[in-house]
């Protein structure tokens, strides 16, 4: 937190962060039940295997505990932006493929993607406070979908709100993490508070 | 390899067989040639072949022919052994010369070829190209007829042969008709093929038979062509895949799905939906599932999952659906000559949406114009919009439906001008400075000129029937509309709202415009008020009535009166009175005169309204009765010839204090009976209607009548009072009951007496039902007393008093009498056994002296002997039951004291026996008495358990020969009879009996018994067994078990009144350790009551 080191910013970092968590675990439970609801409507299996998805960032991290503050907020950054175009194009496939007949499905992933685009907001804020500023959106979209059958497109559907919902989890307890840092340090955290 | 050396082996040798055989054949035969055959392809050519049986090398081959129409022979030099001739008209002549490599003649033989024996075998057809769509799994095939060397219109059949697998299966076969036209065409044929394309390789090959009619020889098909391939994915090295992928199809189709995977993999299962369907082996990389009659998918589609592993799969998603139904209802119209409008409903549903949709399309036939319609998928009705076309009125338009499964369509002619449903009339207002006349205004959005329009003006108001009215307009364009209404009301509040429609060819009513209000303006009101007048009492002043004008009449608001009195037209007095005052009072003296009543209004005076005020003489009035009718009154009377102008029926509505209000009603002379109904009129209340005649000369009062609406019972009884009694009757008397409580005529008295104490709880006679109940029905109303007679002396009597109406019974008066004494009976009563005592003594006196000798003999002798005297003897001894007569024994006495003696010898079975109860102890031991004296009595026993315990369980001998005494246990109920004395008891001396007390082993069943019945149950049980603890439990086999305590406990317990069995269990120590012996003895109990 380079440029925190005033008490103003710590305060408006403190209260994005807290404001973030809370975001975060909404938009886990908000996924969690868009997940029930998409498995139903696509008619997949809920305990169906997918395999790595092309595009889709993973939450998972090896030396989460070595990560510095910077560095969480921008794979944080880099991985909802890439879930916001995901999920756009999600929301623009299922229009097209079932019109009108499935309104639920398109207002639960409305609502979600409305969600991350705020969080997205809250992490660029959270770097501007780090006299860093958020990185530009270029080559953030998605891998075209063009290529893939419409059965894989539900896999992929399914493989974003599932890492989705990890990235919810991981992001809160990035969030919580930088939180508790001292303004003006970037130091690694303890390894007690790893995921 | 080495498979196919030996191959050449076998043939090698094959081939030296077949040399030295041919050598042989050398030696035996001179080259002669042998089966000439012919074979033409196309009518004009023919190959002719022939074989030579010298095998060996020899020279030229000379082929000589000759023909009918060319008779000189035709000569070829030819090394091999056919060649190609054209096909004679009938027959050929052929001569064929072998050589010797020297030039030698080996051989020459002739041969006569007819043209029957020239056989037709078309050319081999040749696939042009195979071109696959493997989206709608489909095959492309195309070839050429090679019709130009034929002559036009030849029949040509071409068989096609599809293939399938490496294994080339065949899948179909078809033959194809073409008709040959002399040009070579190029043909096409599809074929759609049941199972993806991608699935496996797909083959075909092709041949064809022409149908040469007048070619004499034999006809053959052709030899099939080359086969053509189309590579499934299997044969791609990195193709892999479930197909077809995400395709529609419809519902109830068969569809193949297959899976290709790389080489190596294994499917482990296919699933379609949640169904596994078993697998088609296609090939080593492809394996298929086949659905049969598929089912409408989800909105989604139906996922179809090929599992190569538990985390590897592939899929594709499935769409079943319906074709589009033919659209139902299909109209259109135009609302404003800019759009039409068409409308239709979509059946049934498709079951297919977004991009697989049902997409419709209007196609106008005379402009030739299309539209796409975008339409709502989940609306019920779909609409969609064509723009009017300048100078078209007619329109035929086609709905195409479509969706990948299926096409429909239907179609509609319009003539536009008989289509019209104008749009809903905006702007409306309504203007009017008239009473009974307004304009209506408003506009309608849309272009309708050269049409009429009719509008339909809705007119409501408050007081008066919803009223329609039709104006025709011209139409115009986006123009403003005019209408002018009259016979409205004046000050009237209307409400307006209007619809239009074409004239000339009716469609649809538009929608109704907003509502507009307007009031119109007020006009002077349209006649004068109803009007009457009384005379006062005095006759000196004149009270003038009238009613309030209805709405519809005075044609805006009255403001006031006015009052005027005329003297042969001279106005005697004049007065303006102001709303809402409705009557007035004018000084007339003894005078009368005319008064008018003009009613005034902010518009005007009403005409004037005239009474006179002369009231005809009539000596003779009476009083009739009206008849209730519920909801009126109904008055009658005869006609009067004489009344020329009418009846007036004049009455007066009173309520509480407030002074007496007039109301009156006319009727035409030539009535004579009316139903009076007013809302002011009350059940139960009398009216009074005065009945007036109408003459020229004045108003004469012809009679009263009076009347209630509805005939209630009397709100009371009258008071009524006992005037005189005696022995056998009751004289009565009664007041009237004032009218204001009768609420009906009154029709009688109801007089009801029968035996009866004075007793608050008592009902009343009528309800009682008393047999000795008697009613006596006064109906002479006259009659205020009465006499009750044939009653009892000294007896008390309820007397019950009602009044009835014809509304019913009013609630009784009710008194008690009681009879005097009948005084002579009496005195009989006394009189008689006074003398018959008399006489009694008299004849006890006059027997006594006659007898006295043997009197004085017997009970007083000189000498008396006590033994002899029959006076001191009894006839039984009470106490010892002792027969011997004995005199005034001294003995002791043990009064009802039984004593019994319990044996081990004794009978098995216990009879009834006198004992005493250990309970007595308890009495004794808590009150403090000694009962055991008062107490003897037979005790009843319970047969059985005593039979069986005194069986089953081992007599102490030293207890047995015991005796022991035991009160009645029935004894113990009497304190249970009066509740009054048991709650004064003590706790402990209460614990009576209860018959059907409930047992505790069912006690602790019932949840629901309240604290109160356990701490009944605590203080009431009968406890014979008063300290059951102490029981003795020495019986060996007992168990101890607790459960086993309740039936225990119950054991031995008084069971009732009638029974012989004890049912109580102790209650009075449920703390303490209970008794868990099973086998617990009767003998037992009796025997170590003593020891507690």
């Amino acid at each position: 937190m380079a440029a925190a080191g005033s008490p103003s910013a710590a305060l408006r970092c403190r209260d994005l962060c807290s404001r973030g968590i809370r975001l975060a675990g909404k938009m886990r439970s908000d996924v969690i039940d868009l997940l029930d609801t998409y498995v139903e409507q696509q008619g997949l299996d809920a305990s169906a295997s997918v395999a790595a998805v092309e595009g889709v960032p993973v939450a998972a991290v090896e030396r989460w505990d070595e990560l510095t503050g910077t560095q969480r907020l921008l794979e944080n950054l880099a991985a909802y932006r890439a879930f916001r175009a995901l999920l756009a194009q999600m929301l623009e496939e299922q229009q097209e493929q079932l019109g009108e007949a499935d309104a639920a499905l398109g207002r639960a992933l409305t609502a979600v993607l409305l969600q991350v685009s705020a969080f997205i907001y809250h992490l660029e804020e959270l770097l501007r406070l780090e006299s860093r500023g958020p990185p530009s959106e270029e080559g953030t979209g998605p891998p075209p979908a063009s290529h893939l059958g419409l059965f894989e497109r539900k896999l992929r559907g399914l493989g974003v709100l599932r890492e989705l919902a990890q990235w919810a989890v991981r992001s809160a307890r990035d969030l919580r993490q930088l939180s508790r840092t001292s303004p003006g340090s970037s130091s690694a955290p303890s390894p007690a508070d790893s995921p | 390899m080495w498979k196919n050396s030996g191959i050449c082996y076998l043939l090698a040798l094959a081939v030296l067989c077949l040399r030295s055989l041919t050598h042989s054949q050398e030696i035996g035969s001179l080259g002669h040639p042998k089966n000439l055959r012919c074979v033409t392809h196309n009518l004009q050519k023919m190959i002719c072949a022939w074989d030579v049986s010298f095998k060996g090398r020899h020279g030229q081959t000379d082929f000589c022919y000759t023909t009918d129409d060319f008779p000189l022979p035709v000569c070829f030099k030819t090394k091999e052994k056919r060649i190609e001739i054209a096909v004679p008209e009938s027959s050929t002549t052929v001569t064929i010369t072998t050589n010797s490599i020297s030039g030698t003649t080996l051989a020459t033989k002739g041969f006569e070829i007819h043209k029957k024996d020239i056989s037709f075998v078309p050319l081999t057809p040749r696939i042009l190209s195979l071109t696959p769509d493997f989206s709608t799994s489909t095959l492309n095939l195309k070839w050429s007829d090679n019709g130009s060397v034929f002559p036009s219109g030849l029949d040509a059949f071409w068989q096609i042969q599809i293939l399938r697998k490496e294994a080339m299966e065949k899948v179909t076969q078809v033959t194809y008709y073409s008709k040959l036209t002399h040009e070579d065409t190029i043909l096409s044929w599809n074929w759609t093929s049941d199972m993806p394309l991608e699935c496996t390789s797909h083959y075909v090959k092709i041949r064809c038979y022409i149908n040469v009619t007048q070619f004499a020889g034999p006809k053959d098909w052709s030899d099939w062509s080359p086969v053509e391939e189309v590579p499934g994915k299997d044969t791609e090295p990195d193709g892999s895949g479930v197909f077809p992928q995400d395709t529609v199809v419809a519902v109830g189709s068969d569809v193949t799905i297959c899976c290709v995977h790389e080489e190596g993999q294994q499917i482990q299962r296919m699933t379609y939906g949640p169904e596994i369907y078993p697998l088609i082996h296609l090939s080593s990389r492809s394996s298929a599932i086949r659905v049969l009659n598929a089912s409408a998918s989800d909105a989604s589609g139906t996922n179809v999952v090929c599992m190569l592993s538990e985390t590897e799969m592939d899929g594709t998603v499935l769409f079943v659906g319906y074709a589009p139904d033919i659209p139902q209802n299909l109209s259109c119209e135009t609302s404003n000559f800019l759009i039409i409008k068409c409308t239709w409903k979509p059946g049934r549903p498709s079951g297919l949406y977004g991009k697989r949709r049902t997409k419709y399309s209007l196609f106008e036939r005379i402009s030739g114009k299309n539209v796409s319609c975008e339409v709502n998928e989940m609306n019920r009705e779909r609409v969609c919009g064509f723009p009017v076309l300048p100078d078209q009125k007619t329109y035929n338009f086609t709905l195409g439906v479509s969706n990948p499964v299926g096409q429909t369509e239907s179609s509609i002619l319009v003539d536009l001008t008989q289509r019209v449903r104008p749009k809903t009339p905006e702007k409306l207002t309504v203007s009017g400075n008239s009473s009974t006349s307004v304009h209506l205004r408003w506009f309608i959005n849309g272009s309708f000129a050269e049409l009429r329009l009719l509008c339909q003006i809705e007119i409501n108001s408050g007081h008066s029937e919803q009223k329609l009215h039709n104006v025709s307009i011209p139409g115009g364009k986006y123009s403003t509309y005019t209408a002018h209404l009259n016979m409205l009301h004046p000050y009237t509040k209307y409400q307006f709202r209007v619809r239009c429609s074409t004239a000339d060819h009716f469609w649809k009513w538009s929608d109704w415009s907003r509502v507009e209000e307007h009031t119109t303006w007020e006009a002077p009101p349209a006649r004068g008020p109803d009007i009457w007048r009384e005379r006062s009492p005095s006759g000196k002043t004149l009270k003038v009535f009238w009613k309030p004008l209805a709405l519809s009449e005075a044609n805006g608001k009255i403001v006031s009166h006015e009052v005027s009195c005329y003297m042969l037209e001279t106005p005697l007095e004049y007065k303006e009175v102001i709303e809402p005052s409705n009557s007035t009072e004018i000084k007339l003296g003894k005078n009368d005169c005319v008064i008018t009543v003009v009613a005034k209004n902010h518009a005007g005076l009403s005409p004037p309204s005239r009474i006179t005020s002369v009231e005809l003489p009539n000596d003779n009035v009476k009083t009739d009765r009206a008849v209730a009718m519920g909801n009126g009154i109904y008055i009658s009377w005869n006609s009067y010839p004489n009344m020329t102008c009418g009846y007036i029926v004049k009455w007066c509505h009173s309520s509480g204090s407030e002074p007496c209000r007039v109301d009156w009603q006319k009727f035409p002379s030539n009535t004579t009976d009316a139903v009076i109904k007013s809302a002011l009129f009350r059940p139960g209340v009398r009216y009074n209607f005065s009945l007036y005649g109408c003459k020229s000369s004045g108003y004469q009062l012809l009679k009263n009548i009076a009347g209630y609406m509805k005939e209630l019972p009397p709100k009371r009884a009258p008071n009524f009072t006992v005037e005189e009694t005696s022995s056998d009757s009751i004289l009565v008397k009664w007041e009237d009951i004032p009218i204001e409580d009768c609420q009906g005529f009154l029709e009688g008295y109801r007089l009801s007496f029968a035996k009866g104490e004075k007793d608050a709880l008592k009902p009343r006679l009528s309800e009682s039902g008393s047999p000795e109940l008697k009613v006596k029905n006064i109906t002479d109303l006259t009659k205020k007393s009465l006499k009750i007679l044939d009653l009892q002396g000294k007896t008390s009597y309820q007397l019950d008093l009602q009044a009835y109406t014809a509304g019913g019974l009013s609630p009784p008066n009710s008194l008690y009498v009681v009879t005097k004494e009948d005084s002579v009976g009496l005195i009989i009563a006394i009189l008689i056994p006074v003398a018959v005592v008399v006489l009694l003594g008299v004849i006890a006196s006059i027997f006594c002296y006659r007898k006295r000798e043997w009197i004085k003999e017997t009970f007083y002798p000189e000498i008396p002997n006590p033994e002899n005297s029959k006076a001191l003897q009894f006839q039984k001894n009470i106490c010892e039951g002792n027969k011997a007569l004995k005199t005034l024994e001294m003995n002791p006495c043990t009064p009802n004291s039984v004593e019994v003696v319990e044996t081990q010898s004794a009978a098995p079975k216990i009879e009834d026996t006198e004992m005493m109860s250990p309970a007595a102890d308890t009495t004794v031991l808590a009150d403090g008495s000694d009962s055991e004296t008062e107490n003897h009595v037979v005790v009843s026993y319970c047969p059985p358990i005593i039979e069986e315990e005194i069986s089953n369980t081992p007599m102490d001998e030293s207890v047995g020969s015991s005796q022991v005494v035991y009160i009645d246990i029935q004894s113990m109920y009497q304190p249970q009879i009066k509740p009054e004395e048991e709650r004064e008891i003590d706790l402990v001396t209460t614990a009576g009996y209860k018959p059907q007390m409930q047992l505790p082993i069912s006690a602790l069943k019932m949840e629901s018994r309240s604290p109160a019945e356990e701490e009944l149950d605590k203080s009431a049980g009968y406890r014979p067994q008063a300290n059951t603890n102490t029981w003795n439990m020495d019986t060996p086999d007992s168990p101890g078990s607790v459960e086993s305590n309740n039936e225990n406990a119950s054991f031995g317990s008084p069971c009732s009144i009638n029974s012989r069995q004890f049912l109580l269990p102790p209650k009075d120590d449920e703390d303490s350790p209970k008794p868990s012996n099973v086998g617990w003895s009767f003998t037992h109990f009796f025997q170590n009551k003593p020891n507690d």
